[in-house]
């Protein structure tokens, strides 16, 4: 990422980036079920029918933290991709996702109380395997800012490849894609934390949802470097990977959730450091 | 300059004693001035000192405090006999004869006993500025306890007591001197726990007691081998001097046991979570300003010859161990005060860590955590006894609907509790250098450091889920109380809260400044060698840390403005919807998840007194 401009244009094209990678993520899920699906820009003829809806909010404070999750998200991924420091991203991004988790709780709806509890429990599940990638960036570039990894001439894919697998590992939790999607669970808990955002106010916690496609993307590609091709190739692997994976998977409970990445990425991402250290 | 600094000594003294004597009617009016006076002293003092600042004290009170000192051994002997504790008859014991023996022994012609540094006038401002809010708001929370006038009065007498301790132990050079006072620490804390003189309040007073002697002959023992080792006069001054002489270790390590006794971390934790059963503003003062924060004090001032030792090691291996294993412990109370109580120790192991690890930038982290540490926790705490005496309520699970009857109070908890988690606040600065300078141990291939960090983002992030699962029960209200009005706790109640609101958010914008102006002079004054703080562009480079500016203060425009908005904001012309509950009419009550660690708690406490033992070993060496 040469430059100032390319990262610029993704901070500022980064929702419709997002909303068109959703809309791509749905017509390859249904052709992985043989349907034909909606078209590209189906996201965004949804975005413009919200935007029409009746305006109604189960109160103001519930409402404005939805807004604010959409605006902090937003800037926590454009520290990301200007190349800020990376466990500051980790934080601020934790603190765009606590704000959705204070939203969930603020209402007295079962479901979005069931939500936020749910995503509380995947920060558990994710945060330390990412504080940890982190680290694992640091060693291998000497430096916590992305802007190196970002100029780093090796691919950083073959020195730290436990710590891809790991993050593949993690990306359905913070997607909410199955079989970790226990936090959003629309057949269970109808959306969780979602559930009480209607009309033009849905809109920020739907776009958000685009704006962490793009975060999660761009951290998958900072295991190529400055190998723009690589990079390129391992956020399409993903895409296919992560979508493949809903397809194909039930969704499993919270604490088996909890466990399995505590015990395997976690793990994973952990051998990954002793490795970098070590070699 | 003495006067002034002696009168941080006294006055809370004189103050404790008028307390006593004049009625309850002129209590509030005493306290406010003393607190204001104290406040403005701690400030004066840290303008005008910069230098460390050595002075000596009469010769004939060297014979006062060893008096003392016998007078206070012989009252816990007798506390001891009283209520038939063998463990602190025989730790009194021992420290009374190890007393006479070093008095005998020690060379009586002490030089300074006294010595104010930049370190000690940053913990003045903190022991004065906070106590002085908890001792206010005590008077309101007093005057409903349900004791006689006389205890009550007796109750803030021992707090001002308690703070001319604290003032004393942090500027004291002499190991004598010090270690009277931290005894005088541990007396005060010993009447607040056993204040309600109820089986409970009396058991846990003495436990406390008997900890917290431990901690006294630690450093009495410590006070021992430095004249053992023949390094002249027991003080800090003297042993930083002969930091790389043999043996120097085994003094240290003592001393740093004493701080992790006092600092509560595990095995010596159930004192500090015993201490609930106080009054609140004890909990208050205990947790945020004053006891525990001699732990990482004297971790700070040991640090210079402390760092890179096998010492520091253990002590950082230790504490790590202790931030990740009391924040799981936290997550099976439900009490709200023993939530505060765990997280309060976690907090301090990373204290003790970063100061135990002694570079700039992590001195930096640790006396940034003891700052924002002692605002937040305070305020949860005075929230905690506003739950208490205002809506009755004491354990998590009842605080459903708080949002609806109490939404300041809420409000005030869930900020306190954002401060301790995330941007921009200075308990997310200290994880984040914390992460940073294990990250870069690690780079030197020190695989140690990877097990550090690995404690530190894992506690972290469970630290972060505790929060979510009391906050998930309290803030909830629904959309007919969009408009609620802020409820009536009383006057002295809501004004401490929002004294210390204010000074959360105002330390918080203005902490660009405060790292220069306050920060950067303390951690110089420490390692001796000054530190760099010079802006470049939108990077403050703080010695060879480059801390980026502009995101941060993106961060502290952002949260403020998220929470008082949310909480002032009233969207017009919009509808307003129920829940949506698949068409049920049920009123619901919320919960949290529950998670049981009883299974692994008793292990922590096994792996504390290995560390421990670690700790004996890796001096003797």
């Amino acid at each position: 990422m040469k430059g100032f401009i390319i990262p610029v244009l993704l901070i500022i094209l980064a929702p419709f980036i997002g909303g068109l990678v959703h809309g791509l993520e749905r017509i390859v899920r249904a052709r992985m079920q043989r349907r034909i699906g909606p078209p590209l820009l189906q996201p965004f003829y949804d975005f413009l029918k919200l935007a029409g809806k009746r305006k109604m909010i189960v109160h103001s404070a519930h409402a404005f933290l939805g807004i604010m999750h959409f605006v902090s998200l937003w800037f926590a991924l454009a520290l990301l991709l200007l190349g800020g420091d990376l466990i500051l991203v980790i934080f601020l991004h934790l603190l765009s996702t606590s704000l959705l988790i204070l939203a969930g709780y603020s209402t007295r709806s079962i479901f979005s109380h069931l939500g936020a509890n749910r995503t509380a429990i995947s920060i558990l599940a994710y945060e330390p395997v990412l504080i940890i990638l982190a680290v694992s960036f640091y060693l291998v570039t000497g430096s916590f800012e992305t802007a190196a990894v970002f100029n780093y001439d090796k691919p950083l894919l073959l020195e730290m490849p436990l710590a891809f697998v790991a993050l593949l590992l993690i990306l359905p939790v913070k997607l909410k894609k199955s079989p970790f999607d226990v936090a959003e669970a629309h057949q269970e808990i109808t959306g969780g934390t979602e559930i009480e955002f209607s009309g033009i106010f849905y809109e920020a916690v739907y776009t958000a949802k685009w704006l962490d496609y793009v975060f999660c993307y761009t951290l998958v590609y900072l295991f190529a470097g400055n190998n723009i091709l690589l990079g390129a190739a391992l956020i399409l692997f993903t895409f296919i990977y992560v979508n493949a994976l809903d397809n194909s998977s039930a969704r499993v409970n919270y604490k088996q959730m909890l466990r399995f990445s505590l015990a395997v990425a976690f793990s994973l991402a952990f051998l990954n450091l002793i490795l970098n250290i070590v070699i | 300059m003495i006067p002034v600094i002696l009168s941080l000594f006294i006055f809370p003294v004189i103050t404790g004693l008028i307390l006593l004597i004049l009625p309850w009617k002129t209590t509030k009016f005493i306290v406010i001035i003393s607190a204001l006076s104290l406040s403005a002293i701690s400030v004066y003092l840290f303008i005008n000192i910069d230098q460390p600042y050595y002075f000596a004290v009469p010769q004939y009170l060297n014979k006062v405090v060893a008096g003392f000192d016998i007078l206070l051994l012989i009252y816990f002997g007798w506390i001891a006999l009283r209520l038939k504790n063998w463990k602190i008859g025989i730790l009194s014991a021992l420290q009374l004869a190890l007393l006479f023996y070093l008095l005998r022994v020690l060379p009586s012609s002490h030089s300074m006993q006294f010595m104010v540094d930049k370190l000690a006038v940053f913990m003045y401002l903190i022991i004065n500025i906070i106590s002085g809010i908890i001792a206010f708001y005590a008077t309101r929370y007093m005057e409903e306890e349900d004791c006689s006038l006389s205890r009550k009065k007796y109750f803030l007498s021992v707090m001002f007591f308690f703070i001319a301790a604290m003032n004393m132990v942090v500027s004291a050079d002499d190991l004598e001197y010090f270690y009277l006072f931290f005894e005088l620490t541990t007396l005060a804390s010993f009447l607040f726990i056993g204040f309600r003189k109820d089986p409970e309040s009396v058991r846990n007073a003495l436990t406390a007691l008997w900890m917290n002697q431990a901690g006294g002959l630690v450093i009495l023992a410590a006070i021992f081998f430095i004249a053992y080792n023949g390094y002249g006069a027991a003080t800090f001054s003297n042993l930083m001097a002969n930091g790389s002489a043999s043996g120097v270790l085994i003094p240290l390590a003592l001393l740093g046991m004493g701080a992790l006794v006092k600092g509560a971390q595990i095995p010596f934790s159930n004192w500090l979570l015993g201490a609930m059963v106080a009054p609140t503003p004890v909990s208050a003062l205990l947790h945020s300003s004053t006891m525990v924060k001699i732990a990482p004090f004297m971790i700070l001032r040991l640090s210079p010859v402390l760092k890179d030792t096998p010492v520091a090691m253990v002590l950082v291996a230790l504490s790590g161990f202790v931030f990740l294993a009391s924040a799981i412990g936290a997550l099976a109370q439900d009490n709200f005060k023993k939530i505060l109580a765990h997280s309060t120790i976690a907090l301090l192991a990373l204290m003790i860590m970063m100061a135990a690890i002694g570079t700039p930038a992590t001195i930096l982290a640790s006396l940034i955590l003891i700052l924002f540490h002692a605002i937040s926790k305070s305020m949860l705490f005075l929230n905690a006894g506003i739950l208490e005496k205002v809506f009755h309520i004491k354990q998590t699970s009842d605080m459903d609907r708080l949002g609806e009857t109490g939404p300041f109070t809420s409000l005030a908890i869930t900020i306190g509790f954002m401060s301790l988690l995330i941007p921009p606040f200075g308990a997310f600065i200290g994880k984040w250098l914390s992460i940073e300078t294990l990250g870069s141990f690690a780079g030197n291939k020190n695989i140690f450091a990877v097990f550090v960090i690995i404690a530190v983002a894992c506690g972290g992030a469970v630290l972060a889920f505790l929060y979510f699962k009391v906050l998930g029960i309290m803030i909830s209200r629904s959309g007919e109380h969009d408009r609620i009005p802020f409820e009536n706790t009383g006057t002295v109640f809501s004004v401490s809260i929002y004294i210390l609101l204010v000074m959360l958010f105002t330390s918080m914008l203005a902490l660009p400044v405060m790292l220069t102006g306050i920060f950067v002079p303390v951690v110089s004054g420490l390692s001796g060698v000054p530190l760099m703080a010079a802006y470049s562009g939108f990077t403050l480079q703080v010695g060879d840390l480059a801390i980026p500016l502009l995101p941060m203060m993106a961060a502290i425009v952002l949260f403020p403005v998220t929470v008082i908005v949310a909480m002032f904001l009233r969207f017009k012309k919009v509808d307003r919807a129920k829940e949506y509950a698949c068409g049920e009419k049920i009123n619901y009550s919320f919960s949290s998840f529950y998670f049981s660690t009883e299974r692994v708690t008793p292990w922590f406490s096994i792996i504390g007194v290995l560390c421990l033992i670690a700790l004996l070993v890796a001096a003797c060496i």
